[in-house]
C-alpha cells in the first residue's frame, strides 16, 4: 500500500466508520430490541485503523519518508507529533470501546455513543496532521462537537447536563477566541499555512494579540489554569470510558493544537515559553491542592489530570523557552504515560462504579469511602487502580517515574535557574500528590468492605481484560522506558523543528 | 560467575515476589514456604557474591538517552550491604512464619518484603544514579506498603503515609543530585565523579552534596527528619527489624559513605554531616530515655546509632561507620525480633504493662540481653569494637567537646538499654497475661543473630581489606582484626568511654533512686516526649497545606459566568504581559 493511501485510511476509517456504526446499530436494534452490535462494529473499525497506522509509522520512522495527502488547498502531513497522538488515540480508543460494552449494557442509544466516539477519534487523528490554521480549527471543532454529547451521555441526571453545558459554553468561548486569532493572523500575513505564517510573520502587536488568543483559546481545551473550571465536572460526570478518553487524549490533543498554532508564531515573541512555564506551575499547584479535598473518586482523578498537564507543560515549556530537546521528549513521553495511567485509573474506577452502582441501577458518583475493602471482591480493578495511582505519583517501577524523570532531566540540562526551580517545584508537587493517591490504595486493601462493596455486582471479563492490558503496559514502560523512544524522540524533533530548530 | 550471583541477588527476591503474588492466599503454609525459600536463596546468592567484591567488576545494560546505561558494580561496599539485606531479610522472613501465623493477605506481605529485599540489594550494587534513585524509591514504596499493612488500623495507615511523604520529600535531594550529575557530565554514572570531583563546577558540587545529605537524613531518620521512624513502628515487628533497623534506614548512611570522596572537599559539608549525626544521636537517645513503648525505644535507639554512623562519615571515618553499620544491623535486628517475640506473646507494646517476663521467656530474655549489651557497647560484643572505632575516628582533627558529647551519648545509650531490659524482663509481673517463649521459627531467626552479636567484630580485618581494595577513591586505612583489637585496648579513650558506659549502666539499674533528678529535668523530658517540637512542625505543615487547599476551593464556584469571566481575565492578563514585556 502506498504512503498516501495508508495515511488517508488512518484518518478516514474512524470518520467514515461513524455513520456506519450508527446505521448498523440503529437498524439491528429496530429489528431486535436489546441487541446492539454497534460496539463490535466500532471495534472492527478502530482495530482496522491500526493496519494503515503501522504502515505509516514504519514508513515515517524507519524510512524517513514524508507522508502527506492533499485535497485541494488542504494538506495533511504526518510527522512525529501526529504519529504519537494517532498511536495513543487508537490504543486508548480501542480499549475504551471494548470496556464500554458491558459498561453501557443497560443504556439506550449505544449506537450514538460509539459513532460519536469514532468521530472524536477521527477528529483527533486529523488534528495531529494538519498543516494550516483553519484546518486545525476544523478538526479541533470536530473533536469538540463529538465530545459534548459524549460527556452528557447520561442525560437524565441534572449534574451530568450541568457538566455538559459548562463544557460546551466554555469550549465555545475558547473556539471563538481561536477564530479571532486566525482572522488576525490571516490579515497580517495573508496565509493560513504554518510554513507560510512562519516565513512571513511580522513582529507587530496584532500578531502578539493573535498569539495570546491562541494560547487562551486552545488553552481552554487543554485545561490550563485558570481556564480549567469545566474539567472537574466534565471528566467526573462523563461515562468512565469517555473520562478516560478526555483525560488521556482530548486535553492532550488540545495542547498539541496549541503547540501547532503557537509554533507558527514562535518568532513573534520570546514570552510564549515563559507563559507555558507559568501555566505549568499553576496547573501543578492547583490540581494537586484541590485533589486533596475531593471525596468523589472521579473528581479526584480529574483534578489530578490538571496537575499532570502541568508536568507536560513543564517539559513543553522548557522546549519553547530554552530549546531543550530532552524536555520536549519527556513532555511527549508523559503524554503517552499519562494517557495510559489516567486511562487505567478512570477505567478501573469505572469498573468499580459499574459494579457498585450502575449494575444495580443507581446513578450515583463513586465516593472515596466506597473503595474500602474493594480488593477482596474486585482484585483486578483494585490492583489496576493501585498501579495507576502509584504510577501517577511517580513511584517506580512504573511508567510515570520514567516520564517525569525525562522531563526533569530536560529541565536541569538547560542549566537555567528558573527551569531548575520549576523542576524542584514539580518534584515537590509529585510528593504532595502521594498524600491523596496513597490513602485510596490503603482503603482498597482493608479487610472490612464498605456496604456498597458488599452489595456490588461482578465485573465483566472484558473490563478486566482491558485493565490487565493497561496495567502491563504501565509496568513495562516503567522498566524499559526506551521502548517508547521510537515515538517520543521523533515527536520532540518535529516540535523543535517547527520552532525553528 | 559474578554476574550470575549479582542477577540472582536482585532477581531471586523479585521473582519470589511475583510468584507469591500470583499464587495468592490459597494455602498459608505454601506461602510461608515460598517466602522462606526465595529469601534464603537470595541470601545464598549474596554470600556467594562476597568474594568478588575485591575485584570491582562492572556490568552494564544499555538503555540509552537520558536513562544512561543501567550499570551494576560489584565492590566491597555494595556486596557487604547486599549480604546484610538478604541474610537479615531471610531471618526476618523465617521469624515471620511464626509472627504472621494466621494473618490475612499474607501474599501481599511477603511479596512486598521480597520486593524490598531485591530493591535494597539493587540500591547498593548499582553505579548509575538514576537506578540508585529508582531502587531508593522502590524501598520507600515497600516500606510504606508494609508499615500500613494492617490497612484497617488508622494509626498504621497514617504512619505509612507519613513515612512515605517524609522520605520522598528528602528523596528530592537525591533526585536533584542525580539530575545535576546528568546535566553537567552527560552521564548518570557516578564513578567518574568519585574519582575526580572536579568534573562538575564547585557550586554544583555543593548543591549535590547538600542535596544528598538531605536525602540521607530523611531516609535514615536523622535530624530534622526523625519523626517518621517512631510512627513507622505500627508495622509488623519483622518489618521493623528488617526495614527500619537493619537495611532501609542504612541507605542514607550508605549514600553518604559512597559519595564521601566527592563531597568531602565541599566547604562545610563534613561539618554539616557531623552536626546532623551528633544532634540525631543526642536527641534520639534522650527521647529513648523517656519512651514507654518498647518499639519506640528501639526506634529512637536506631536513630541514635545511625547518628553515630553519620557522625563517623563526617569525621572521615568511613570504615568505622560501615563497621558499626554491620554490628548495628545484627544486634538491632536481634533486639527488634526479640521484642517482637515479647509483643506477639503478651499483646501490648507498652513497657509499663510488662515486667518479670524473664521467668517465662528465658531464651528471649537471654538473646535480648545479648543484643542490649552489644547496643550499650560492652566488650566483647560487636557493638563495643565498632563504637570505639567511631569515637576514636572523631578524635582526629575535631574539637574535644564533640568527642565528649558522643561519649555522653554512649552513656545515655547504656542507661536506656538497662531501663528497657529491666522494665520488660525483671521486676514484678504487672499483668496476669499468659506468656509463652518464642516459637521455633522465631528461635531459628534469633539464635544466628545472637551469635553474630558476639562474633561479627572478628571480621574487622577482612572486611576492612575488602573495602580498602575495592574503593580506591576513598583512600581507606585499614588494619587486621588483631591490630584493631590492640589499638582499641591500648587507647586511653576506650577506658574513658567504658567508664561513662558503666556509669550509664549503673544509673539505669538504679533509676528509681534518680527520680528526683528526673523531676528536676522535667522540662527536658517533656520536650523529649514531644520529639523536641518536630511533631508540632509536622502537624503544622499538614494543617497549613489542608487550609491552603480548602481556600482554593473558591476557584471552583460552579457558576458559569465566573468561569467565563476567568477565561476573559486570563486573556487580558496575557495581553497586558505582552504589551509590557514586548517581544
Amino acid at each position: 500500500m502506498e504512503a498516501g493511501l495508508a495515511f488517508l485510511l488512518v484518518v478516514a476509517l474512524p470518520l467514515l466508520g461513524a455513520p456506519l456504526i450508527y446505521l448498523i446499530g440503529r437498524l439491528v436494534e429496530r429489528k431486535q430490541a436489546g441487541v446492539n452490535p454497534s460496539r463490535w462494529v466500532a471495534l472492527v473499525v478502530l482495530l482496522a485503523a491500526f493496519v494503515p497506522f503501522s504502515l505509516v509509522a514504519q514508513m515515517l520512522f524507519t524510512q524517513g519518508m514524508v507522508i502527506s495527502f492533499s485535497l485541494g488547498v488542504i494538506r495533511l502531513q504526518m510527522d512525529g507529533v501526529g504519529a504519537l497522538l494517532a498511536g495513543l488515540v487508537l490504543v486508548l480508543g480501542n480499549l475504551v470501546t471494548l470496556f464500554s460494552g458491558p459498561y453501557l449494557s443497560k443504556e439506550e442509544h449505544q449506537e450514538k455513543f460509539y459513532a460519536l466516539l469514532s468521530m472524536m477519534i477521527g477528529g483527533m487523528i486529523g488534528l495531529g496532521c494538519t498543516s494550516d490554521l483553519f484546518n486545525l480549527w476544523v478538526w479541533f471543532e470536530l473533536m469538540a462537537i463529538a465530545s459534548y454529547p459524549l460527556v452528557s451521555f447520561h442525560r437524565h441526571s441534572p449534574a451530568v447536563l450541568e457538566a455538559g453545558v459548562k463544557y460546551l459554553v466554555q469550549s465555545a468561548v475558547g473556539s471563538a477566541f481561536v477564530l479571532i486569532g486566525i482572522a488576525l493572523v490571516f490579515g497580517q500575513t495573508g496565509s493560513l499555512a504554518f510554513a507560510g505564517i512562519r516565513a512571513n510573520a511580522p513582529l507587530t502587536p496584532v500578531m502578539l494579540a493573535a498569539g495570546a488568543l491562541f494560547l487562551i483559546g486552545f488553552g481552554v481545551k487543554a485545561a490550563l489554569v485558570p481556564l480549567h473550571t469545566w474539567l472537574p465536572d466534565a471528566h467526573s460526570q462523563a461515562p468512565s470510558g469517555i473520562s478516560a478518553m478526555l483525560s488521556g487524549v482530548v486535553i492532550e490533543a488540545g495542547l498539541i493544537a496549541l503547540l501547532r498554532a503557537l509554533g507558527a508564531l514562535f518568532a513573534v515573541s520570546d514570552l510564549w515559553g515563559v507563559f507555558l512555564l507559568g501555566f505549568a506551575a499553576l496547573n501543578m499547584l492547583l490540581g494537586n491542592l484541590m485533589a486533596l479535598r475531593q471525596t468523589q473518586v472521579k473528581r479526584l482523578l480529574a483534578f489530578s489530570s490538571l496537575s499532570h498537564m502541568g508536568y507536560i507543560l513543564l517539559g513543553i515549556g522548557c522546549a519553547f523557552a530554552f530549546g531543550a530537546s530532552n524536555a520536549a521528549a519527556g513532555g511527549f513521553f508523559h503524554i503517552l504515560t499519562h494517557g495510559l495511567m489516567k486511562g487505567l485509573a478512570f477505567l478501573a474506577a469505572g469498573a468499580l462504579l459499574y459494579a457498585l452502582y450502575l449494575a444495580n441501577g443507581k446513578h450515583q458518583p463513586l465516593m472515596v469511602e466506597d473503595l474500602d475493602g474493594a480488593a477482596n471482591r474486585y482484585p483486578l480493578a483494585a490492583f489496576g487502580l493501585s498501579v495507576a495511582l502509584l504510577g501517577l505519583g511517580g513511584i517506580p517501577p512504573l511508567a510515570g517515574f520514567m516520564s517525569k524523570w525525562q522531563i526533569f532531566v530536560g529541565g536541569f540540562e538547560t542549566r537555567q535557574t528558573w527551569a531548575i526551580v520549576l523542576v524542584i517545584f514539580a518534584a515537590l508537587n509529585s510528593v504532595l500528590s502521594l498524600a491523596y493517591y496513597a490513602p485510596l490504595i490503603n482503603r482498597m486493601y482493608r479487610h472490612h468492605p464498605s456496604t456498597t462493596i458488599q452489595t456490588g455486582q461482578p465485573v465483566s471479563v472484558w473490563m478486566n481484560a482491558v485493565l490487565i492490558v493497561l496495567t502491563v503496559g504501565v509496568v513495562i514502560l516503567g522498566f524499559w522506558p526506551s521502548l517508547a523512544g521510537w515515538l517520543t524522540q521523533p515527536a520532540a524533533q518535529s516540535l523543535l523543528a517547527a520552532l525553528g530548530g | 560467575m559474578a554476574m550470575t550471583w549479582l542477577m540472582l541477588t536482585i532477581g531471586l527476591p523479585w521473582l519470589g515476589a511475583l510468584v507469591i503474588w500470583l499464587v495468592g492466599d490459597r494455602d498459608e503454609k505454601f506461602t510461608h514456604l515460598l517466602a522462606v525459600a526465595f529469601s534464603v536463596a537470595a541470601g545464598g546468592a549474596a554470600l556467594l557474591l562476597l568474594p568478588y567484591g575485591k575485584e570491582r567488576l562492572l556490568f552494564a545494560i544499555p538503555m540509552g538517552g537520558v536513562f544512561g546505561d543501567f550499570t551494576f558494580v560489584v565492590d566491597g561496599l555494595g556486596v557487604f550491604l547486599a549480604a546484610i539485606a538478604t541474610v537479615v531479610g531471610s531471618l526476618a522472613v523465617i521469624f515471620s512464619v511464626d509472627y504472621m501465623h494466621g494473618e490475612q493477605q499474607l501474599a501481599r506481605y511477603y511479596a512486598f518484603v521480597l520486593f524490598f529485599i531485591g530493591g535494597m540489594a539493587g540500591l547498593v550494587l548499582t553505579s548509575n544514579l538514576l537506578l540508585m534513585f529508582f531502587f531508593w524509591e522502590i524501598t520507600a514504596l515497600c516500606s510504606y506498603a508494609l508499615i500500613s499493612f494492617h490497612n484497617d488500623d488508622p494509626k498504621a495507615v497514617a504512619g505509612g503515609i507519613k513515612a512515605l511523604i517524609i522520605t520522598q520529600f528528602g528523596g528530592i535531594g537525591l533526585l536533584a543530585g542525580a539530575l545535576l550529575l546528568y546535566a553537567y557530565t552527560g552521564s548518570n554514572d557516578f564513578q567518574p565523579l568519585l574519582e575526580n570531583p572536579a568534573i562538575v563546577p564547585a557550586g554544583v558540587l555543593a548543591w549535590m552534596g547538600f542535596g544528598c545529605l538531605i536525602a540521607a537524613a530523611a531516609k535514615s531518620a536523622q535530624f530534622p527528619f526523625q519523626t517518621w521512624l517512631p510512627d513507622a513502628m505500627e508495622a509488623p515487628t519483622p518489618i521493623s527489624a528488617l526495614i527500619h533497623a537493619a537495611t532501609m534506614v542504612n541507605a542514607g548512611v550508605y549514600l553518604l559513605a559512597r559519595f564521601y570522596p566527592a563531597f568531602a572537599i565541599v566547604p562545610g559539608w563534613r561539618e554539616a554531616v557531623m552536626i546532623c549525626g551528633i544532634l540525631s544521636a543526642l536527641l534520639a537517645a534522650m527521647m529513648a530515655m523517656v519512651a514507654t513503648d518498647l518499639k519506640r525505644v528501639l526506634a529512637y535507639s536506631t536513630v541514635s546509632q545511625l547518628g553515630f554512623m553519620v557522625y563517623a562519615v563526617g569525621a572521615g571515618g568511613v570504615f568505622a561507620s560501615q563497621f558499626h553499620l554491620l554490628s548495628h544491623s545484627v544486634f538491632k535486628a536481634l533486639l527488634f525480633l526479640a521484642a517482637g517475640a515479647v509483643i506477639h506473646s503478651i499483646g501490648t507494646r507498652d513497657m509499663r504493662q510488662m515486667g518479670g517476663l524473664g521467668q517465662h521467656m528465658p531464651l528471649t530474655r537471654a538473646v535480648f540481653i545479648v543484643g542490649g549489651l552489644a547496643l550499650a557497647g560492652i566488650p566483647i560484643f560487636n557493638g563495643f569494637w565498632s563504637k570505639e572505632l567511631i569515637l576514636e575516628a572523631g578524635l582526629h582533627g575535631n574539637p574535644l567537646w564533640l568527642y565528649g558529647l558522643m561519649v555522653l551519648v554512649a552513656g545515655l545509650t547504656a542507661f536506656y538499654t538497662v531501663r528497657m531490659i529491666a522494665m520488660v524482663f525483671y521486676g514484678e509481673a504487672r499483668t496476669g497475661l499468659h506468656v509463652h517463649d518464642a516459637g521455633s521459627a522465631m528461635k531459628v531467626a534469633l539464635l544466628p543473630l545472637a551469635i553474630g552479636s558476639l562474633t561479627t567484630w572478628l571480621l574487622a580485618g577482612p572486611f576492612g581489606h575488602l573495602l580498602a581494595e575495592s574503593l580506591p577513591a576513598h583512600h581507606l586505612e585499614v588494619h587486621s582484626t588483631w591490630a584493631m583489637v590492640e589499638e582499641v585496648i591500648a587507647a586511653p579513650a576506650t577506658y574513658l568511654a567504658l567508664g561513662v558506659v558503666a556509669i550509664g549502666l549503673l544509673a539505669g539499674w538504679q533509676r528509681k533512686r534518680l527520680i528526683p533528678l528526673g523531676q528536676a529535668l522535667g522540662g527536658v523530658s517533656k520536650a523529649a516526649a514531644e520529639s523536641f517540637g518536630f511533631e508540632a512542625i509536622n502537624r503544622g505543615v499538614v494543617i497549613a497545606t489542608q487550609k491552603l487547599a480548602e481556600a482554593l476551593r473558591v476557584t471552583q464556584p460552579g457558576l458559569l459566568n465566573w468561569n467565563v469571566f476567568a477565561i476573559v481575565c486570563a486573556l487580558l492578563i496575557l495581553l497586558a504581559s505582552l504589551a509590557v514585556g514586548g517581544r
